[in-house]
């Protein structure tokens, strides 16, 4: 089946350029090397920048996981596999790993219920409506670092509102972000709180998407509430969540702002996840080998969450 | 079709993009920069990198200012950097890009570091030329320094750990006014009545900061240490278990919380008791007052006896500057090192002065008549011990430590496993710096 699609859509394309061959070249340059001229003229600003700024740097990265360096030293030293059995053979590695998983679980699949629940509630015409739809969008145009120190400040024990709140609830006072079993929750909650408005805007735009005739005629076949929702509003929505999926995976893994400030990944490993054990290693530890260690591993396992979801996952997805 | 692979291109693109940016984060280096090389007819301009916040903040501008008013040959730019950690990461990264300045404030964990990889130079010959008197300096903080009989920095911001308390608690709980003499005092008779008589809200003990300096004292205290010199870890021995077995029961028994910033708590008046670098002083007083009365005492002696290490930081010249810029550097030191200059430094902060002469002047004996509490440090820096290799000498040694004590404090782990393990990761962290010692023939 999809074959044939492939095929064609190559056969439409053929179809459509024109053959060089046929128009008359004006220079003695033969056609097709002109073509190549202008392709090259074209791809080399973009391929010599990912060259130099992301694969040089990969395989520097990669080669870096080999040696140690306590990056004052002229030269890293060679010591082949060590830090890779080292930090395979960790605790820490495993503790950090799951840290990862539970962190990027938590906040990507609870943002992505909150911010489709909003859009639905916001596509609706209500008062207020944007107002509502600006004001939950601004945490996501706000840095992180400042988001997490204004959380700080409310999660402060004894002064903080949410703690002065939760004592006048009778709850114990917590030292929330100092704790082992509460840092974590504590962390999700504040990205959730980032993430949310920007997911939600997202899933608006995908449901204004949605051509209103599918809802009519959903409609005129007598379909309910929920009926409409799973078999028009999910497969429209199908493409955006699709997309948020993907890049919000991508970007949880990478939080950082907001971790550093509120724990530095403590207490001991509780909110330490991949990329700030990457960090720790190399700017608080200075071991630059092992911090590429834990670098590659993190390409790598993002690298595969990646292509898994396309080759999967995508499958599901309608596109229009 | 082509829209899946052209997406699918893209993604990886970006992935590839991720596992590297990160090797760019140490990218924000030295943002002023290395001084340009002064005129030969201008005065020698110096960057000077520094890594104090707040009240000691100001008084470190004080001092950089009375420097250059004082001359017109050398105007030094005070820089700075964030805490001692964020300093050190600056300047490894700056020496990387060859931005470094041309003086840095480096603290007892982190100067060594730079010894090692020759990023600082000897001072002798500079402090020769410049008539300072060494002599003059208090001997063990000098000491500290030398390598291989040359000094590699001069004590400027030093410190020890001290006992403070919350007078006003003391009182409330019919406590003497003064610190407990020892820790089974502390826990059996003081800990009960404080928390008898203050608000449910309130603690009797923080324990926060820099912990592995902290507990230096107390693992003598027991008997124990984190390592000898020749970086055979100790920690994990009986005595240093027990000393852990004793931190862990506090939390446990309830008299002590783990924090993370125990001086604010103190000033808060959540907690009426912490062990604190005397370079707090100022700042717990200046917090303090109106609220509560603060008392300060010397650390309390475990079943070994007393225990406290020394600890702050020392200004170090970087290496590879040009000869004029090297000898303007150590006018700057030597100022900021002198007796009349550490005397003022050390009112303003709680550091102690370094200078034997700036202990017994005038001034100096005046202030600590009418306040006691900075005679207590003056009075106990005898009885204070060089740290164990294992914290200031091994690479992230401190961090490990405090990591280990973190695992005891706040998830409760049995301290014989955790000191077990943080010995095995020093003792590997040791290796290069074994290695780098052998080839300086140290």
């Amino acid at each position: 089946m999809e074959r044939r699609e492939e095929a064609r859509v190559i056969t439409i394309q053929a179809l459509r350029v024109p053959r060089p061959a046929t128009v008359p070249s004006p220079s003695a340059t033969p056609a097709w090397s002109r073509d190549l001229l202008v392709f090259l003229a074209f791809i080399t600003p973009n391929v010599v920048t990912l060259c130099v700024f992301s694969y040089w740097p990969m395989l520097r990265n990669l080669w870096l996981s080999f040696t140690y360096w306590d990056m004052i030293a002229p030269e890293p030293l060679w010591i082949g596999l060590d830090n890779w059995i080292e930090v395979l053979t960790s605790a820490t590695f495993w503790t950090v790993l799951r840290n990862t998983l539970v962190f990027t679980v938590g906040s990507v699949g609870i943002t992505i219920m909150i911010a489709l629940g909003l859009s639905l509630l916001l596509n609706q015409k209500r008062r207020g409506r944007n107002f509502v739809r600006a004001a939950m969008f601004a945490p996501a145009i706000l840095p992180g670092s400042a988001i997490a120190l204004v959380w700080t400040f409310l999660l402060a024990p004894y002064y903080g509102l949410i703690s002065q709140g939760a004592t006048a609830l009778g709850m114990p006072m917590t030292r929330w972000q100092n704790d082992p079993y509460w840092a974590m929750p504590t962390v999700i909650l504040v990205i959730i709180w980032k993430s949310t408005g920007y997911d939600a805007v997202i899933f608006l735009a995908g449901l204004q998407g949605i051509p209103r005739e599918l809802y009519e005629a959903a409609r005129v076949d007598g379909a309910n509430a929920w009926q409409r929702f799973v078999n028009v509003t999910v497969p429209g929505l199908s493409p955006v969540a699709f997309f948020l999926t993907v890049t919000s995976i991508l970007s949880s893994f990478q939080a950082f702002d907001v971790i550093r400030v509120m724990t530095g990944g403590g207490p001991v490993y509780a909110t330490t996840t991949l990329i700030y054990q990457v960090y720790s290693e190399a700017f608080v530890g200075f071991n630059a080998g092992r911090a590429a260690t834990y670098a590659t591993i993190l390409f790598g396992l993002m690298l595969a969450i990646t292509v898994v979801q396309i080759r999967m996952v995508e499958k599901r997805v309608t596109y229009e | 079709m082509n829209l899946r692979t052209r997406r699918g291109a893209l993604s990886a693109a970006g992935l590839l993009g991720t596992g590297i940016a990160l090797a760019a984060c140490g990218g924000d280096t030295a943002s002023g920069g290395a001084a340009a090389p002064a005129a030969s007819s201008g005065p020698v301009k110096l960057v000077y990198w520094g890594a104090f916040a707040a009240n000691l903040g100001k008084a470190q501008e004080e001092v950089v200012k009375q420097f250059n008013d004082s001359q017109k040959t050398v105007t030094v730019e005070h820089q700075f950097q964030g805490s001692y950690e964020e300093l050190a990461n600056k300047l490894t990264a700056a020496l990387q890009a060859k931005q470094a300045p041309d003086m840095a404030v480096l603290s007892d964990v982190w100067w060594y570091k730079f010894y090692l990889n020759k990023a600082i130079q000897p001072l002798d010959d500079l402090m020769k030329a410049e008539k300072v008197d060494t002599k003059d300096y208090i001997e063990s903080l000098f000491n500290e320094y030398v390598q291989g009989g040359k000094s590699y920095a001069l004590p400027f911001a030093r410190s020890t750990p001290l006992f403070y308390y919350n007078k006003d608690a003391y009182k409330k709980a019919g406590l003497p006014d003064r610190a407990p003499k020892t820790w089974d005092e502390f826990v059996k008779d003081f800990a009960p009545k404080l928390k008898g008589a203050i608000d449910p809200k309130q603690f009797v003990f923080a324990n926060g900061g820099y912990s592995a300096w902290i507990f230096q004292g107390v693992i003598w205290q027991f008997g124990g240490a984190y390592s000898d010199k020749d970086f055979k870890m100790t920690i994990g021995e009986p005595k240093g278990v027990q000393a852990g077995e004793f931190y862990r029961d506090s939390i446990k028994a309830g008299w002590a919380q783990s924090v993370k910033n125990d001086t604010d708590e103190f000033k808060q008046m959540n907690a009426v008791n912490i062990i604190n670098s005397t370079g707090s002083l100022v700042g717990i007083l200046d917090a303090a007052k109106g609220k509560f009365e603060v008392g300060t005492g010397f650390l309390p002696e475990g079943p070994a006896g007393f225990g406290c290490p020394t600890g702050g930081a020392g200004v170090a010249i970087l290496s590879g500057l040009a000869k004029e810029k090297q000898q303007a550097a150590m006018q700057y030191i030597a100022f900021a090192t002198s007796p009349k200059v550490q005397a003022v430094w050390s009112q303003q902060t709680g550091y102690m002065p370094v200078r034997k002469a700036a202990i017994e002047s005038k001034e100096m004996q005046d202030f600590i008549k009418t306040n006691p509490n900075f005679k207590t440090a003056l009075d106990q820096l005898p009885k204070t011990k060089f740290q164990d290799s294992a914290r200031v000498f091994v690479p992230n040694g401190d961090q490990i430590l405090a990591k280990g004590l973190e695992r005891i404090l706040v998830n409760q782990e049995a301290p014989s496993t955790v000191f077990k393990e943080v010995a095995d990761t020093l003792t590997k962290e040791a290796e290069p710096v074994i290695k780098a010692r052998k080839a300086l023939g140290a």
